[in-house]
């Protein structure tokens, strides 16, 4: 989870250590010898564990391979099945929806807490309790998320049915939206956070003019906090988008144990690579074609991200 | 200065919108709290009667967990596997991070960048060649094996969040070193080592945290119930429970073991932790 962190600042980094690379002190040189004995170990785990098995990835998924015999070429059938594969594509219908929809229902909600939270008193306390779910393993968020839900004798279905008189039947019926929803209250603290310490960093004066002038609550957050904190949401979304794909426990478990994947319906993209190699009683083993998604997987993040960062740049602005 | 900007806007909608934000707050203090209550309640009693506070009181709810479900001995394999991987990943990330933050080349800062790609590859990516090859060297179904992996996989971020302490240190105290003749090597260990502490533990709290929680990796590299960590001792009590019956006290006390160090920590550090995290985004 920590792992969800940036990758913008690394591109900015590379620039500025550009341009300081001109004059050359003696400290310097002899820094410089001590380059690569300090950056392989590093290199060659990062070589060997991620850049090798990505483009192995890439290889496999031209194959049909049950990870055991020879690998059988096949071009790019695996591709053409998974383009009529409803499992697959269903699960990347959800893995989009998660990155859309429970992406923009985070951010609106971070915001709106951030509005509130900014004046409030024991602001401070309140984030730290809004965060804390993102440092709890995903597994026991999914299991406590699920028995609120449990029909009829889940916390919420009890509170519900007092009110209402209805017991639903959430986690049958529902499963994907009590997911969805489940999602939104474990990443709102940490993009809370975020977006927190972004509107932080806006002088207290700008709020003080505007409010002289008579500018509604609206029209603070649309000419203010939105622009100077536009940079911010935008490194908020490569880091979400990133996050998102990776999101597979918390499905997971609503299978609910070592070898049972949830049903079809609420897989994302991570669990049908999961479900079509390792998951499940009777696992597949089908590594070309499981591959195969995996490529489409990476690619689509490599995508999202670019066009993230041009769709969302925008010329600085100072204040 | 606040204050006088607050003043305009109250509103119904801002005071709605307060009381909303405690209901979020009490809403995760309470679900925290009904997971320690239930854990030391009798297990009918949990869900037939879930808004009391009858039968609470039964510890032996964790000694269930601890021994007969096996949560004991995956707390020690997850601490061993989550104290030993942090370290040495910090070692060998640390020089790596400060090469790339302070050799000012060319080549450095494209490796940066280069490394911090890693961060955005999903590891359901890359698990099947990883599994693959990890088989051919017998490490699968191995705490060794998942400590190389949880090393190797967590590097991209720790290096990223490194280069990025180490950019930031003043480089003065370093060329004083170098002019009272101080080697490179030992201007790193004795000087920049020390004074990149805070974000050396930062770096250690953080990969513990996500190691702690880890749980695809591990589902998929360990079969053996003696080898599982915390999260894989969970799911695997819920699956115990289809056929033996449910323990929800049992169960709770389980989650309770996972939750409740994180607990501490965040209680102890929360601060770093959080600047730690949100690092990159903010800066």
């Amino acid at each position: 989870m920590a792992v969800a962190s940036a990758t913008a600042v690394a591109g900015r980094r590379a620039r500025r250590t550009k341009a300081s690379a001109a004059p050359l002190t003696p400290l310097a040189r002899r820094r410089r010898a001590l380059f690569w004995p300090f950056v392989a170990p590093a290199l060659a785990l990062y070589l060997v564990f991620f850049v090798g098995p990505v483009l192995a990835s890439v290889w496999i998924s031209f194959h049909r391979w049950d990870g055991v015999g020879a690998l059988e070429p096949r071009g790019v059938q695996n591709y053409e099945i998974l383009l009529d594969d409803s499992t697959f594509l269903d699960s990347f219908a959800n893995t989009m929806l998660i990155l859309v929809v429970v992406g923009l229902a985070t951010f609106a909600v971070s915001f709106a807490l951030t509005m509130v939270l900014r004046e409030m008193r024991g602001r401070k306390f309140v984030r730290a309790v809004l965060f804390f779910p993102y440092i709890v393993s995903p597994v026991v968020l999914s299991v406590l998320w699920g028995f609120l839900f449990r029909s009829p004798e889940g916390l919420l279905t009890t509170l519900w049915s007092g009110v209402t008189g209805a017991t639903p039947n959430w986690l049958g019926d529902n499963l994907f939206t009590v997911i969805c929803i489940g999602l939104i209250w474990v990443n709102t603290g940490f993009f809370t956070t975020i977006i927190m310490a972004g509107v932080d960093r806006i002088p207290a004066d700008l709020y003080e003019d505007s409010a002289l002038a008579g500018a509604t609550a609206w029209q603070r957050f649309r000419h203010i906090t939105l622009p100077l904190t536009w940079d911010v949401v935008a490194t908020a979304a490569v880091i979400w988008t990133i996050s998102s794909l990776k999101i597979f426990e918390f499905i997971y478990a609503f299978g609910g144990t070592t070898n049972d994947m949830p049903t079809v319906e609420v897989w994302n993209s991570a669990l049908f690579i999961y479900g079509s190699t390792f998951g499940g009683r009777n696992p597949q083993y089908q590594f070309g074609y499981a591959s195969a998604s995996a490529v489409v997987m990476l690619l689509v993040v490599g995508v999202l991200v670019v066009l993230l960062r041009r769709v969302m740049r925008r010329a600085q602005i100072q204040f | 200065m606040r204050k006088s900007s607050s003043r305009h806007g109250h509103g119904p909608l801002y005071r709605g919108g307060v009381g909303l934000v405690w209901l979020l707050a009490v809403f995760n203090v309470g679900v925290l709290a009904w997971m320690g209550v239930a854990a030391l309640r009798e297990h009918t009693a949990i869900f037939s009667q879930p808004w009391s506070l009858s039968t609470f009181g039964q510890f032996g709810n964790f000694a269930k967990a601890w021994s007969d479900s096996g949560f004991g001995a995956a707390a020690l394999n997850t601490v061993v596997l989550v104290a030993g991987s942090a370290v040495v990943l910090v070692a060998i990330s640390a020089p790596a991070a400060y090469a790339l933050a302070r050799s000012g080349t060319r080549i450095s800062g494209a490796m940066a960048l280069f490394f911090a790609l890693g961060i955005g590859i999903p590891v359901q990516v890359i698990v099947i060649p990883l599994f693959v090859m990890l088989e051919n060297i017998g490490l699968v179904n191995s705490l060794t094996g998942l400590f190389v992996l949880y090393v190797a996989l967590s590097l991209p971020f720790t290096v990223f969040l490194l280069t990025a302490f180490f950019g930031s240190l003043p480089e003065e105290v370093e060329e004083a070193a170098a002019i009272d003749g101080a080697g490179p090597l030992r201007t790193f260990v004795q000087i920049s080592l020390p004074l990149a502490r805070g974000g050396l533990i930062t770096a250690l709290i953080l990969n513990a945290i996500g190691l702690w929680n880890e749980t695809f990796i591990a589902l998929v590299f360990i079969q053996d119930t003696e080898l599982q960590t915390l999260p894989l001792a969970l799911l695997g009590f819920m699956q115990t429970q289809q056929y033996s019956g449910a323990d929800y006290g049992a169960l709770f006390a389980g989650v309770c073991i996972l939750v409740l160090p994180m607990l501490a920590l965040y209680v102890w550090l929360g601060r770093r932790i959080v600047e730690g995290m949100t690092l990159g985004a903010v800066k």
